[in-house]
């Protein structure tokens, strides 16, 4: 057990401006002028945890808590305000389900093109492409365009092709919403074999049960501070009575 | 893999992905992307052959190289603007230079320019012109080209991303550009006194000395073709310049 991620003081302040300047014009008047003013807003809050590998952990908290925050910090695409975030190998972003897929192309197509995104060769793809169609369940659909997918069946693509990644720690943002559950359950086994292996899950989600049965811990956000921070058990009961 | 042989991999995958996007299935795409400069083409030629009588040897040719370097640069220049945007939703969730979505932009519609070439050049053999330029020198000069219109790609590219209405006064910019250029006329035509001026846009120099060689077997002399590039290498430079300079703000522009 080796600690992966250490988050020390993390703090994202959003400044939203009270008027956005999108135009050249606006910036100009805006410039004569010159007020600035901002609506400060905390997303997260002097946050610090650690993770070791081996964990998965379940993030967990209303809308707007500062989840997805925090793990677009945690994969690179925001930068913190303060405090440091250090991270320790290979982290697989998986934020948003499908991003960068194409709708006006086949399946297969897409595959290489999310893949190229998440950092695999078009060699690496074409080896594994069997196993993703076959573990998404959509074997036969490969030539079929994306727009007649269901989401479900979008949501297994992505998912498959995640897996194979291999990365060390995986950030998951609500996948569970498009599994069905003969599915659901066959992710959640796999994640559960990464750990296994030694990688870190971290799990963003709704769905308690889920979170109550697979997570080893679970983070629990309020207005972008740790609430909690401790077993799945308690730490839910904590928020259902909250 | 490597960390920059991702970014390669991944900025030829997105291309590839526009360009089948693009032409996906359909005859009529590529076809539209050589019938838009045919019509240029003959709109123009009708307009300054026979209204205008301009009277320069193998006019059409002159004309339509002109029209084909020209798309390239005012497409390329419009869609690599709003190539950060249309990408938004990959940067904003996944941890990716921005500059890739300019350059993946960029390299499809290069690909689109080289097709463009290749057809002029079987035209150009169909219909009798001889060709003797240069080989070497026509290809070195497509690169200029596509150097000063990568810089200036990189320089629309942030300036979209934050100012939504730029997309406006680059289409006035272009409408300006597309006459200071000499595509429908000869740079000849162009008052002495201002010629050093005119002179100084590489692009100018690049459209003359590509017809030169493909059209007039004439040869641009060394200094001038080091002008050039210094031009364009200047134009260029000053292009990743600004672009770096802004990277860091523009994902929170999206």
């Amino acid at each position: 057990m080796k600690k992966v991620i250490d988050i020390h003081a993390l703090t994202k302040l959003y400044k939203i401006p009270h008027e956005k300047r999108t135009t050249l014009f606006e910036t100009a008047v805006g410039y004569m002028k010159r007020q600035l003013s901002y609506e400060s807003f905390y997303a997260l809050q002097d946050i610090s945890f650690s993770i070791q590998s081996g964990e998965i952990i379940g993030l967990i908290g209303k809308n707007g808590s500062g989840k997805t925050t925090l793990l677009k910090i945690l994969g690179g695409v925001l930068h913190p305000t303060s405090g440091s975030c250090a991270i320790q190998g290979v982290v697989a972003p998986f934020l948003s389900l499908g991003v960068g897929f194409h709708h006006e192309l086949t399946a297969e197509e897409n595959l290489y093109l999310y893949g190229a995104i998440l950092g695999l060769s078009r060699k690496e793809i074409k080896e594994k492409m069997p196993a993703i169609l076959a573990f998404a369940e959509v074997e036969r659909f490969k030539d079929m365009k994306l727009k007649h997918f269901s989401a479900g069946m979008t949501g297994r693509l992505a998912f498959a092709l995640m897996t194979q990644t291999n990365p060390d720690i995986l950030l998951i943002d609500e996948i569970f919403a498009v599994g069905d559950k003969d599915f659901t359950p066959k992710s959640l086994s796999l994640l559960q074999k990464y750990r296994d292996e030694g990688k870190t899950v971290i799990v963003a989600s709704h769905s308690l049960d889920l979170i109550a049965q697979y997570a080893d811990r679970v983070l629990l956000l309020e207005n972008g501070k740790i609430k909690m921070l401790g077993t799945p058990k308690e730490v839910i009961v904590h928020y259902q009575s909250s | 893999m490597h960390e920059m042989q991702k970014y390669i991999n991944l900025t030829y995958e997105l291309a590839r992905a526009d360009f089948k996007l693009k032409y996906y299935g359909s005859f009529t795409g590529l076809l539209w992307s050589f019938l838009k400069p045919f019509f240029m083409l003959l709109i123009l030629y009708g307009v300054f052959f026979h209204i205008l009588k301009v009277n320069i040897p193998y006019y059409p040719w002159f004309l339509l190289l002109g029209i084909i370097v020209w798309n390239f640069f005012a497409d390329t220049t419009k869609e690599s603007m709003q190539s950060i945007s249309a990408k938004a939703h990959i940067l904003r969730n996944v941890n990716i230079p921005p500059v890739i979505a300019v350059l993946s932009t960029f390299l499809h519609l290069l690909w689109t320019f080289v097709i463009t070439l290749v057809v002029f050049g079987i035209l150009l053999g169909i219909f009798g012109v001889p060709f003797s330029g240069n080989i070497f020198l026509v290809l070195f000069l497509l690169m200029l080209l596509v150097l000063v219109t990568l810089g200036i790609s990189l320089f629309t590219a942030p300036l979209f991303t934050r100012f939504r209405d730029f997309g406006h006064l680059w289409d006035i910019l272009l409408q300006m550009f597309f006459w200071i250029l000499p595509i429908t006329y000869s740079h000849t035509l162009v008052p002495q006194s201002y010629r050093v001026w005119y002179l100084a846009n590489p692009l100018t120099r690049i459209i003359i000395y590509l017809r030169d060689s493909i059209l007039y077997h004439n040869t641009p002399d060394v200094s001038a073709l080091l002008y050039t590039t210094f031009l364009s290498f200047t134009l260029f430079l000053i292009g990743v310049f600004f672009f770096m300079r802004q990277q860091k703000m523009l994902i929170e522009h999206l």
